[in-house]
């Protein structure tokens, strides 16, 4: 017998052990009643009983070696079955000289990168100006004002009754 | 002794017809009851206290919650909810209302509902909704308010991200309160913990193909973590209970909001299960968000941690270390016996936990 095969029968043997398990709690549930207990009570504990074992069986099948293989085949699967599916419709639109999603991420992407470096800029600017403010003999006069400014600028922005972003918006595009 | 008593006692088969006929008018009541719950459930609000939309960015949208009277506390509270599912569970109907205690209590409280994210909004990174969003709407805060700090309040996703942007911005904040965050990923108590293991869970090809992370599949994934109580005995309960207003209203709210999952932002959640799930790098102080690391020993104001005791979602075991990480002095801990959204909207806790939390949050705003 090759290593898969014993692989796969290993597996199946621990999938039977954990279900075998579960049905012999549960039936030991369902068999454990009191004669005093009215029937519909009495229902109500048995079921209980066996949703309790099952719930346990479950979260150690959940936790087995055997699910999670099963659950990453699954999402190779549906992620590999995305991908065809992109693929499929980039080209074909393309084919018909369309616009794809691709092309418009690709635009996004770009656009992102040009606002982190034009960010990155003015914060280095930022930084130079802060500089050359404190190197000043009255730089934190300058400072002040500066910050008074921006209140008075933010104030009378809160006064308009919106608010603008003070960073580059990213979503307000066509998409 | 009546002859009713000594026949019940004497032959449990009467008893048991009493019951079984009991049984049966029950069962009448809640057939008759069923075709009423579609009306009920059309008629669910959404949101419990007065509110108006104070600040929008993008999808960001900020609350400010209306109170009659004028807040008794000047330190703004801002509730910083997860970017998975819906905030409104903080403030679902009147009793079950974690911002309704805060108001009723006098604080002036602001919560940040972070939109829906689109297709468009894939390549957003916790650095934007860190350093980007929730600093604007901090420095927002503090202008309206004319003070220099607030307080927060993060549940979830949430508490884990306002924890970073204490880390990051420790003189922006007086106190911090985190609800069922997940700091130290490092447990494998949780099932989430488990499945984004690097070897069973590739998330930068799911990514790649998905662009940004459904929200079928997150709810999927939710109802996996307990899948006898979400699909056997909540079904079974609800119609046991179909006769009983204060339940269906309860079981209405909580399932419309159950339901109303939305989609991650792509690289967020990229950020969130590498980092995080898979290297936990938040409590080796490694976090990168953007160009910053996070050191969770910059933070240094009152912290108080609120957890689960059977939350499956951030299992204890998760937050537990936090006050451990920082460097607060003043810093407390509850654990509550309750799941991960019971915490918040349960019976008890609105009775017993919520008032104790303000509480403590009172004596230092």
């Amino acid at each position: 017998m090759n290593d898969s095969s014993e692989n796969l029968s290993d597996q199946v043997a621990a999938f039977q052990k954990i279900w075998t398990e579960a049905f012999s709690r549960m039936a030991q549930s369902a068999f454990a009643f009191s004669p005093d207990s009215a029937p519909p009570e009495l229902m109500r504990q048995i079921r209980s009983g066996i949703f309790q074992a099952l719930a346990q069986s479950w979260d150690e099948y959940l936790r087995s070696p055997q699910f999670l293989e099963a659950m990453k085949q699954w999402m190779d699967n549906a992620m590999m079955f995305r991908k065809v599916t992109n693929d499929f419709f980039t080209k074909a639109r393309h084919e018909t000289q369309d616009i794809a999603r691709e092309d418009i991420d690709s635009m996004m992407l770009a656009v992102r990168h040009m606002e982190k470096r034009i960010l990155d800029r003015l914060e280095s600017l930022s930084a130079r100006v802060d500089e050359l403010t404190q190197a000043k003999p009255n730089g934190p006069v300058g400072g002040a004002a500066r910050r008074r400014a921006t209140a008075a600028r933010r104030q009378a922005a809160a006064a308009q009754g919106s608010r603008k972003p003070s960073r580059p918006s990213q979503t307000k595009n066509p998409l | 002794m009546n002859e009713e008593t000594t026949l019940s006692s004497g032959y449990p088969w009467v008893k048991w017809q009493q019951a079984w006929l009991d049984e049966g008018l029950a069962q009448t009541r809640r057939m008759l009851h069923l075709p009423l719950v579609w009306n009920r459930a059309q008629r669910i609000k959404k949101g419990a206290t007065p509110s108006e939309v104070i600040y929008e960015e993008d999808r960001l949208k900020l609350l400010h919650y209306r109170d009659s009277e004028p807040p008794r506390y000047r330190t703004p509270l801002l509730f910083v909810y997860a970017l998975v599912n819906r905030p409104y569970i903080l403030d679902l109907k009147p009793g079950r209302s974690v911002v309704a205690n805060f108001v009723n209590r006098g604080f002036d409280t602001y919560l940040v509902d972070w939109g829906v994210p689109t297709h468009a909004d894939r390549h957003l990174t916790l650095d934007d909704y860190i350093n980007g969003y929730l600093v604007n709407v901090v420095d927002y805060l503090c202008e309206r308010t004319g003070l220099p700090q607030i307080n927060i309040l993060g549940y979830c996703m949430g508490g884990t991200m306002s924890a970073m942007f204490t880390a990051l911005h420790p003189k922006r904040l007086k106190n911090l309160l985190l609800l069922a965050a997940g700091i130290d990923f490092a447990t494998r108590d949780g099932l989430l913990n488990l499945w984004t293991r690097s070897e069973y869970f590739d998330v930068d090809k799911f990514i790649e193909a998905f662009g940004i992370c459904p929200a079928e599949f997150l709810q999927a994934s939710f109802l996996l973590l307990n899948p006898v109580q979400n699909l056997l005995e909540k079904p079974i309960n609800f119609y046991q209970n179909a006769d009983n207003e204060q339940y269906l209203d309860d079981f209405l709210t909580t399932e419309m909001w159950l339901n109303d999952n939305i989609p991650v932002a792509g690289e967020v959640f990229r950020e969130f299960v590498k980092y995080l799930y898979q290297q936990n790098l938040l409590t080796q102080n490694r976090m990168p968000v953007g160009k910053h690391i996070v050191n969770l020993r910059n933070i240094t104001c009152p912290i108080m941690n609120i957890m689960a005791r059977n939350d499956d979602l951030v299992p204890c075991a998760q937050s537990t270390t936090f006050n451990d990480l920082v460097s607060s002095k003043d810093r407390q801990s509850i654990i509550f016996p309750a799941g991960h959204i019971g915490l918040a909207i349960g019976s008890k806790a609105q009775k017993e936990v919520w008032p104790q939390v303000c509480d403590w949050l009172a004596k230092r705003s």
